[in-house]
């Protein structure tokens, strides 16, 4: 009865439906031609917003400052910073229709998805039309921020991963230098209480534990993500055996349902509760960026860093780590595409303004001159940083355009793997390349 | 008046009365359904719409993930469900019994219903910490040494029946309702009779409630398998690392134990935007409700014919 | 079912003996009773009276597994709106409650009247398909209305949610048409005799009349929306300016990096308003609850 006219009426709805695309909320980057003169006063007044992902109140205040910094050279263009925003947040808002002008995240890992369906909009009209140069990008930092010829991104600054350890509880030792290391002074410097939990961790080997992520530890033993032809190498990568090898023993060693109880107790990983500053963990996998962090919250705390404990079998691995950026881009449908340009712009290229955010998050800056600034503050810290991203062998996840269900079904595996809920290592690394395959071919990879 | 004439103009007049609503049932229901099959024979991903015929259908078949998160739903309608109804009604009959408090204890079981999902989940995830936790701690103080609840993955499903136990209240009520209703004269009668209180419950009181019980069952499993809030919020914050900016959260923590189906298909469809495949889901999703829909459809159809 | 009347026939003897037994019987199960019923209290209570006590711990002391707070730090509630925007929560929750409820009630009366009230061919059709809505996941239509708000330009707001209620709300429908079927029909038909349209009948016959079913489903309709976590985290979770209280608790922890303590004490904070207003109408609602359970 009623139904059949409705169904009509809904099936000519759908076909008008099934060409919805994103719609354009904004001229497209580089699709107006410019004023001549491209003085900053010669940009029209504008609000924008810029969403980030930095939430540590010393990172929000020093992305503050750098935007000062912005205003005095374009006062008529105001910012609205938002901060802790999470990758799958801007993909929506840019799918629903609702972009800010400005996105920056801390990883990599969705670049190549939003370059390939145009989530971001491509730079290379503008970066020509302002004659940009990206000659100065190392090369690794290149990579990560273009897909398929398409640079829908700029890097910012950029984060490498070492190793992190306390002076005080290391009692003179020296930083390991291979897994075998690693594993050996993890056991000597944990403490058990009497009733056998654990006080003082050497080292945690779960995944489950903050930056103890698959693609830090990657870096660790040289091990593949993906083929040439983007299919997953996990399975066929003996890499990824060793690294997991090397962990189960190590978890088997203090045993799961204790780290697990253990690591349950601790603080939160961004707060001044760090298990690291509160002498509860021995050794850790850490960021450039807790250098700022344990300067901000935990001063008095003694302690060393050095590059990540490599694969006994490759010792010239050793001095590499891992890296990979913030990013930052103008997201399509942006409704002030070229003062948001013009704020990637200064952000990502102004040597002061990436000497400034470098010296306050103490995240490596992306560029020649901003790494060769007078006015870069360097320490020993930060000097090890510096050289494990200069460091030809330092790798980085690559672009993919599944990367982070690549990441989740590897961590997922290894989560059941430390809990030894895997029985058969081969066959589970296999599985996962089933699942990853599987999955790239639906998305008509 | 005749008859007839006068049936046809109060249907003119239903149809003006119900317009707002067949709107709604057409823009938020029939079109939704229909666009939902078109969809699952493409590849969407809200910029590009390309047919793939049956490949969606296909990688169904073999993502186990899916499959993993319909075996949690499955679960979930077997063990939360009854445990669940028989609670409800295990306090609804505590309920009757009291002769004093009544009022007071009613209002104390239904309280905790009403705690907002979100609140009360991130609540229980507290309470069951293993190593901060009041529960284990007041477990271990009798000697036992708990679980470690939704960091485990034999463990997490339990705690989130706990859950569902503690907020049961609207359930209790209802059956508080029927059980009253039952009248007293049948209870003497069979009391006279002989009759042990689990004789009287099975011979009078079940047969009464039964319609009660039937319906609380049965929505309770078509709620059931949309089961999304507290899994998700218990995973979220159980995993507590996953979820720092940056970081992709992966739903089901720990090891996919509390991944429902709507939740993959939320992941799948509003997170990876594998949109056409997220349609697939949802047809199991919408096949499963249906048919226990359908039970419900019959026993309201029953009781309409009896009331005209 | 069937049982007889005949009482047993008693001796007078043992008598006096059988009843004393029975007032100690009486007496045990009175106690066996209210014993179960006040330790099921305190589990029922107890995660709320731990969820307090951890809310005014120091941050040292909710890393540690003792129950009782050594100081009372009830600065800790401060420290929840000090470090998030929890008030903006509060107000784009009571938006989408308020205006969802309003929204509700004045789509979803009308049809439940005609459904109840009127005699017409495809009557039962209608409350099956009403139904078969109420008991629809909202996951299943997702993506296709996710679609329309798109294209609306909507999505990162709470208007997805509170629109479609003007189309009338299938629960609450449901819920007003039982009730009203409750109101005998002589009223209306007097209404009807005495020349009343069937919006003058509405208004002044059966409102009036179906008063606690209407507060029953406000009441209702205003909780779903200020604990629906589904809806928001789907629609406005991109946009934090649309956050509601649900969105925000839970990604408190993480995205405050903060403790249990506070994490706690915004759980307090998103539990207090239903509580208050549960002491204030719990009779409309367990009334309302009652409504529900009826069998067609």
């Amino acid at each position: 009865m009623r139904f059949v006219p409705l169904a009509a009426a809904g099936l000519a709805v759908l076909t008008l439906a099934a060409c919805t695309a994103g719609k354009e909320g904004g001229p497209a980057l580089g699709s107006q031609s410019k004023p001549s003169g491209t003085a900053p006063t010669a940009l029209p007044a504008a609000s924008i917003e810029l969403w980030h992902g930095f939430s540590a109140d010393s990172e929000v205040k020093a992305f503050t400052d750098a935007i000062a910094g912005f205003n005095q050279k374009y006062p008529q263009i105001k910012v609205k910073l938002v901060k802790g925003v999470q990758d799958e947040q801007i993909t929506q808002a840019v799918r629903g229709g609702r972009p800010p002008d400005v996105a920056s995240s801390f990883t990599t890992d969705s670049v190549a998805t939003w370059c390939k369906s145009g989530v971001f909009q491509d730079l290379n009209p503008v970066i020509k039309q302002d004659g940009v140069d990206l000659s100065g990008l190392p090369p690794v930092v290149n990579d990560y921020t273009q897909y398929e010829g398409k640079r829908c991104v700029m890097p910012l600054l950029t984060d490498a991963y070492g190793l992190y350890y306390n002076k005080a509880l290391m009692k003179g030792k020296q930083p390991p230098k291979t897994l075998s290391e690693l594993t050996k002074l993890a056991k000597e410097l944990t403490v058990r209480n009497p009733d056998g939990t654990i006080k003082v961790a050497g080292f945690i080997p779960s995944g489950q534990y903050y930056e103890n992520t698959a693609g830090h530890w990657g870096a660790m033993v040289g091990a593949k993500w993906t083929n040439p032809d983007g299919t997953s190498a996990i399975g066929s990568d003996p890499a990824w055996k060793t690294l997991l090898n090397w962990q189960k023993e190590l978890v088997d060693w203090y045993g799961y349902a204790n780290l697990d109880k253990f690591r349950k107790s601790l603080g939160d990983e961004f707060s001044g509760k760090h298990p690291f500053y509160q002498g509860k963990v021995a050794m850790g996998i850490d960021g450039e960026w807790r250098v700022a962090m344990i300067a901000n919250e935990a001063p008095k705390l003694d302690y060393g860093t050095a590059p990540m404990p490599v694969d006994d079998a490759k010792p010239d691995l050793y001095g590499s780590g891992f890296t990979a950026g913030t990013v930052i881009g103008v997201p399509k449908g942006a409704k002030n595409p070229e003062a948001a340009w013009a704020l990637v712009k200064y952000l990502t290229t102004d040597t002061d303004a990436l000497v400034t955010l470098a010296n306050a998050i103490r995240n490596v800056p992306t560029t020649k001159a901003a790494l060769e600034s007078p006015a870069l503050k360097k320490d020993e810290h930060f000097q090890t940083f510096l050289d494990i991203f200069a460091n030809p062998k330092t790798s980085t996840i690559p672009a993919h355009v599944n990367s982070v269900f690549n990441q989740e079904a590897l961590q997922g595996f290894i989560t059941s793997w430390e809990k030894g809920s895997v029985k058969d290592l081969d066959a589970g690394l296999k599985g996962v390349d089933k699942t990853i395959d599987a999955k790239f071919k639906l998305s008509g990879g | 008046m005749a008859g007839v004439p006068l049936r046809r103009r109060e249907g003119f007049r239903a149809l003006l009365w119900l317009s707002p609503w067949l709107v709604g049932f057409g823009v938020f229901f029939a079109y939704p359904l229909l666009a939902t099959v078109y969809f699952s024979f493409f590849n969407y991903d809200l910029f590009s719409l390309k047919f793939n015929g049956l490949a969606n259908y296909r990688y169904f078949m073999q993502d186990e993930r899916a499959w993993l998160s319909i075996r949690n739903t499955a679960w979930l309608v077997v063990v939360m469900v009854p445990a669940q109804v028989l609670f409800a009604l295990g306090v609804a009959q505590l309920v009757t019994k009291l002769k004093s408090g009544v009022g007071f204890f009613r209002t104390l079981f239904y309280l905790p219903s009403l705690v907002p999902v979100t609140a009360g989940t991130v609540a229980f995830v507290f309470l069951l910490n293993p190593a901060t936790g009041p529960v284990n701690r007041i477990l271990s103080l009798v000697g036992i040494s708990g679980p470690d609840w939704f960091g485990d993955k034999d463990w997490s499903k339990p705690g989130l029946t706990l859950l569902a136990m503690w907020s049961v209240g609207n359930i209790m009520v209802i059956f508080l309702a029927a059980l009253l209703d039952v009248p007293r004269h049948l209870y003497e009668a069979a009391a006279i009779d002989g009759a042990g209180a689990w004789r009287q419950f099975r011979s009078i009181t079940l047969p009464t409630i039964r319609p009660v019980l039937m319906f609380s069952a049965v929505t309770g499993v078509i709620y059931t398998l949309q089961y999304f809030t507290q899994a998700m919020i218990a995973s979220r914050v159980a995993a507590g690392v996953t979820d720092a900016p940056g970081t992709s959260f992966v739903p089901g923590y720990p090891e996919m134990s509390t991944l429902t189906l709507p939740q993959w298909l939320f992941q799948t469809g509003f997170r990876d935007y594998a949109m056409g495949y997220a349609c697939v889901l949802a047809l199991v999703l919408f096949a499963a409700s249906m048919a226990f829909t359908l039970i419900l459809l019959r026993q309201f159809r029953g009781f309409e014919e009896v009331a005209e | 079912m069937t049982a007889t009347l005949v009482a047993p026939p008693t001796r007078a003897a043992g008598r006096r003996a059988r009843e004393r037994r029975g007032r100690t019987r009486r007496m045990l199960y009175w106690i066996a009773t209210h014993a179960t019923a006040v330790a099921l209290g305190i589990a029922f209570i107890g995660p709320l009276v731990f969820v307090l006590l951890t809310a005014v711990m120091s941050d040292n002391q909710t890393l540690t597994d003792e129950l009782w707070p050594h100081s009372w730090n009830w600065g800790n509630f401060g420290e929840v709106f000090a470090k998030s925007p929890i008030l903006l929560w509060l107000r784009n929750t009571m938006i989408y409650a308020v205006a969802g409820t309003l929204f509700t009630l004045v789509s979803s009366i009308p049809v439940a009247y005609a459904l109840a009230r009127f005699r017409f061919p495809g009557r039962r059709l209608a409350f099956l398909l009403v139904i078969t809505m109420m008991m629809l996941p909202p996951q299943v239509v997702a993506v296709p209305i996710y679609l329309i708000w798109a294209r609306l330009d909507l999505t990162g707001t709470l208007l997805p949610l509170i629109l479609p209620m003007l189309l009338g709300d299938a629960f609450s429908i449901f819920l007003l048409r039982q009730f009203l079927l409750s109101i005998p029909r002589e009223y209306t038909d007097a209404a009807r005799v005495d020349g009343c349209t069937d919006f003058r009948t509405l208004i002044r016959v059966i409102l009036p009349m179906a008063r606690p079913g209407i507060a029953a489903v406000a009441l209702f309709q205003f909780f779903y929306c200020w604990n629906d976590y589904y809806g928001p985290l789907l629609y406005a979770a991109t946009n934090v300016d649309s956050w509601t209280l649900s969105v925000g608790l839970a990604s408190f922890k993480a995205l405050h990096s903060v403790q249990w303590n506070l994490t706690m004490a915004a759980t307090l904070l998103v539990m207090a308003p239903v509580i208050i207003v549960f002491f204030f109408a719990q009779k409309v609602f367990i009334e309302g609850v009652t409504l529900t359970g009826v069998k067609g």
